[in-house]
Formats: structure tokens, sequence, C-alpha cells
């Protein structure tokens, strides 16, 4: 058995255990991350290959929320967490919802103003940027197809630099993780936390499990002073309920449920990276974006579809398809339960009608847009869905998108915990500090009070910045 | 991987050649191993039941002269949802093998 002693010990090493360290670490303190998943020296991977699948991704990409319909979900299990496999595009919380949540759930100092001053420090950071040139092709169909029809689109900026020609992307493990490390913290990876250990009203440490580099697993303890808790929004409730706090934990889940299209261009498209541009027309409850296309997810869109005739000559052309979706904000809200025994926890969702709705109406705009822009074929990620070629045809696509024959997705997972004043409703007080523990906090993704309809990653950083702040000042 | 389920992934991968579907086979099995228990225990399951389907109407089949091998046709249309859901959730991992695995160096 292996015992580490800290002063301060972050849980989890994506977007909000990354900037909670570094801000620790860089005011002096003794810290040390814990990373469930494998360190992997940026750049060595391809994006979004099959080998990137099965090494970062938990599960390997296999997650589901279960339900009616389930929705698969993708999380990042690797030092830089989901940092390391999302698109990096940057977006900050518009106003309204700051403004919104502040007053429903009763956050003190959560105002636009502010959470734009940290949102600032860590975009230059990030380097937060646009792509200098024109977009790639698979991003101008977005653009374009929306100047056709007069609907509002934007180029997002991302975490990118691209002062060395290509594109890299900022994730954890190339920004936040080296800073916290030259400021002194320690990163543990292929670590465990299976256990918050209690004492009172105080965490006076972890229970873990090591897995060795030359095979198995040996048990380690962490005594901290402090525990901050950044395992994402499915991890961090999981973690929680298993130690044995379960108040307003694991509940309020929200999703951005996503459907697709492969859409064939006349045209050979690009297929290495995301398109960075958005149609915000129906923003925030409806968003249009690009997705990646690589052959497998062209020939998985191709197999669902009603076109198993035509199959074989559309792969052949995959080069010339884009994958493009409409993601919704869901009225839904699912759980995120601890089952005692067992290491997963089980996610469900609940999609309401008025989802369904979205749903389909999405698929429809997104279909229009996709004509206006020049597609030829779209193939619609609903089983047997009926391939469409004309504006006349997406009539056929108002019946289609029903609870057995629609295939849905996200990689926007928030909301599990909830954050502010209001106890009926939060998990934790405005700043992340667990009800009724002294020096436990929470600080990433589950934070996030509702779905904000955009990437979160602008947003879930902006609050880790915000709280960790607010820690810092108050000791 | 169980009995089923690999009758189920040579079925959707006839056209593969043999290093094709040991590759094919390793990565799906590695996905199901990766999944989370209780989605694993409820794929499981199912195979456990459809694969004793399987096994009377093959044996139906073959006394009328049909082909071996599992049936996917049914199961793809039946209207019972997790039926459905466990040939799209295998199908979806024997296309994706196929398409991204690397190409094996000469």
């Amino acid at each position: 058995m292996t015992t580490i002693e800290t002063e301060m010990l972050v849980i989890g090493s994506g977007a909000g255990g990354a900037v909670t360290a570094a801000m620790l670490a860089e005011a002096g303190h003794d810290v040390t991350i814990v990373e469930e998943g494998p360190h992997i020296e940026p750049g060595t991977m391809e994006p979004f290959s099959l080998e990137e699948m099965v090494t970062k991704y938990r599960h390997q990409g296999g997650s589901a929320a279960l339900g009616n319909p389930p929705v698969a979900y993708a999380e990042g299990r690797c030092v830089g967490g989901s940092t390391e496999i999302n698109s990096g595009l940057w977006h900050r919380l518009p106003a309204h919802f700051a403004t919104e949540w502040q007053r429903r759930f009763r956050i003190d100092e959560f105002t636009p103003e502010a959470l734009d001053g940290y949102a600032e420090s860590v975009e230059q950071v990030l380097s937060v940027s646009r792509l200098p040139g024109a977009p790639p092709a698979s991003s101008a169909v977005l653009e374009n197809g929306a100047t056709k029809l007069g609907w509002r689109s934007v180029e997002f900026t991302r975490a990118f630099r691209y002062d060395t020609g290509e594109g890299v992307k900022q994730t954890m493990g190339r920004t936040f993780l080296p800073r916290a490390t030259a400021a002194g913290a320690t990163i543990v990876a292929d670590c465990r936390v299976q256990k918050l250990l209690r004492s009172g009203d105080r965490i006076i440490g972890v229970k873990a499990s090591r897995t060795r580099p030359e095979g198995g697993t040996e048990p380690v303890t962490i005594m901290a002073d402090h525990v901050f808790v950044c395992g994402g929004a499915i991890q961090s409730p999981a973690l929680l309920q298993r130690s044995g706090i379960r108040r307003n934990i694991g509940n309020g889940l929200k999703l951005h449920p996503t459907i697709k299209i492969a859409a064939r261009m006349p045209y050979a498209l690009d297929h290495g990276d995301v398109a960075m541009h958005r149609v915000t027309e129906f923003s925030p409850d409806l968003a249009i974006g690009g997705s990646v296309g690589r052959r497998g997810h062209v020939a998985l869109a191709l197999a669902e579809s009603g076109n198993e005739a035509g199959n074989d000559e559309a792969l052949a052309d995959w080069e010339r398809f884009g994958i493009y979706y409409a993601a919704i904000r869901s009225e839904g809200s699912g759980r995120v339960l601890a089952v005692p025994g067992v290491a997963s926890p089980v996610v469900t969702y609940r999609l309401t009608e008025g989802d369904m709705s979205k749903l389909t109406r999405g698929l429809v705009h997104l279909g229009e847009l996709l004509l206006a822009a020049g597609a030829t074929e779209l193939y619609p990620s609903v089983v047997k869905g009926e391939v469409v070629r004309s504006t006349d045809e997406l009539v056929q696509w108002w019946g289609s998108v029903t609870r057995a024959r629609t295939n849905l997705m996200t990689i926007h997972i928030t909301s599990s915990i909830r954050m502010g004043e209001a106890r009926d409703l939060t998990g934790t007080d405005s700043y992340g500090a667990v009800w009724g523990l002294e020096n436990l906090r929470v600080n990433d993704a589950s934070l996030v009070p509702d779905a904000p309809g955009i990437n979160p990653q602008a947003t879930i950083m902006s609050i880790a910045a915000r709280n960790t702040a607010q820690f810092l000042a108050g000791r | 991987m169980l009995w089923f389920e690999r009758q189920v992934v040579r079925a959707l991968a006839q056209d593969a050649d043999p290093g094709q579907l040991a590759a094919i086979e390793t990565y799906v099995d590695g996905a199901l191993r990766a999944m989370p228990e209780h989605i694993r225990l409820g794929v499981a399951a199912e195979s456990v039941a459809l694969g004793g389907w399987s096994k009377v109407d093959g044996l139906r089949r073959r006394s009328g002269g049909a082909a071996p091998g599992p049936r996917l046709g049914p199961l793809e249309s039946s209207p019972i949802g997790p039926v459905r859901q466990y040939v799209r959730l295998i199908k979806s991992l024997v296309i994706f093998a196929q398409h991204e695995q690397p190409e094996p160096s000469a």
C-alpha cells in the first residue's frame, strides 16, 4: 500500500481539474492531481482515430445514457480528460444564461461580467483564436448554406494555436497541466479514486487503486487537507455517491442530444478536423454544426439509412461526404446513479415529447441547409431513414424521428450536481463547496446549472477559474 | 465475446478476409469488454437468449436446406427495441472496425 500526503488533492485532470490545479499550484500550494486514465504524450495519436478512441475514451467510447431512445455519449479518460478528444471549439456562456441561472439557483457573484473576466484569463492561456485564412470546405458548407437561406452563422473561436503553420489544439495536456507541474504539482496517472475518506464533516483523503506499468493494481491512500472533485458530470457525482454523499447529487443531468446527417457534396471535403462554423439562427434551442467525418463515420451513417442497395456505391465516394449535426437544448433531464459493487455508474436520460419534436425540426432544418449548400444526397441518422435529394423530399422526415428509429449521441454532459444557494436544487454552494462538508469542493461540468446550448468547455473553465480564485481569496 | 456475438460478427463481416476478420473480432471483443458493466450484462443476456433462438431457428431452417448462421434480418426489424438495438450495436462496432482499422503493414 502506497500512501501519499498532499495539501490539495485534485481528482481529474480535464477542463475543470487542470485549471484548478494550475491556479492552486501557482499560488504556492502543494498540489497532487489524480487521473484515472493514462498519460499520452500530446500529438502522438491521430485525432478521432480508432487508436485514439481505444486509448483515450472511457469505455472505448461505448457509453450510453439509458432511456427511450438511449443517448450514446463520449468522455475522455486520460491525462487532460475530454479536452484531449473534443473539437476545441470555444464559446463563452451567453449573458442571458448567467443572469437566468444566477436568479434561479441563487448563485452569488455570477454576473456575465465576472464570468467574462475569468473566460478572458483562460483564453490567453489557451490561445483562443479564429482560423487564419479561409475555412476548410467542410466548414464552408455551413456558412454557404446559411448565407443562401438568410440564416445567421458564425465562425467559432477555438482553443488552437496556429503559429507553427498547422493548427494545434490547446488541450489541458499542452497548457494548464504543464503550468501546474512547472509550479510544483504532481500528476498521478492510471489511478482511480474509489472513495472519499470522511471524518465528521471533513474529507481527510481518498482510497484509490493505481495500475502498475508492469500490470496489476496496487492500493493507494492519499491524505489531503482539501479535496477538489473534477471528474466530470458523470464520474464526480458517482464518486460522491459512493462516498455516501447523496443530497442533490446525480440528478438534474443535462445533455445536448444530437441527430446527424451524412451529406454527399459535389466535391471532396476535408476529414481530419471538425467544422468551426455554426448556424445560430435557432439558438439556443437548436444548434447546427459539423462533426468529424472519417470513413468509418460515413460508413456507419450509410448503414443506418434506408438505401442499402446503394451503400457500396456511396461508400466508394466517401471523401465527398461530410457529417453534420443538429443539437438541441433538451427540456428533459437525467440521473447518475452509483450502484454498490459496480465500477461504472448507471446513467439514465429522459427525452420529452418536446425534445423529440425539436430533434425532428433540427433534422429538417439541417437538411434544408445542406441542400442549400449544394449537397446532392442526405442520409439521416435514423434507422431506415429515407435518403433525401431535394427540399421537396424533406417532408418524408417529419414522421421518421421516432423513439424507435432515431440514433442520438452527445459529447456535452453537465449539471449533475449544480451550484448555488438554492439548497433544494443544488449540491454545492455558489463556489462548488459541497453542502455539509468543510473541505470538499466540486469544480467541473457537474456545477453548470443547466444545459448552455453551446459547447460547454468555456463555461466549465470560467466557472472553475472563478471558484478557485474565490477559494484562494478566502484563505 | 460470447458464441452468438461471434456468430453475429462473422455474419456481418462475411466479406472480410481471415486477417481482417481476426482484427474485427479482436476490436469488437475489446469494445464489449470495455463497456460499462450494466450495459455489458444486458448485451450478454441478450446474446444468450438470442443464441438459443438462433439455434432452434437454425435447426428448423437446415431441415429445409437453408444456409447456416444467424438470420439478422428478423432481429433488425424486431418489434422489441432492445433486440433491434443489440444488432445495431454489434453492427456499428463491426462497420467502424472494418473502415477504421489501419491497413496491415506489408
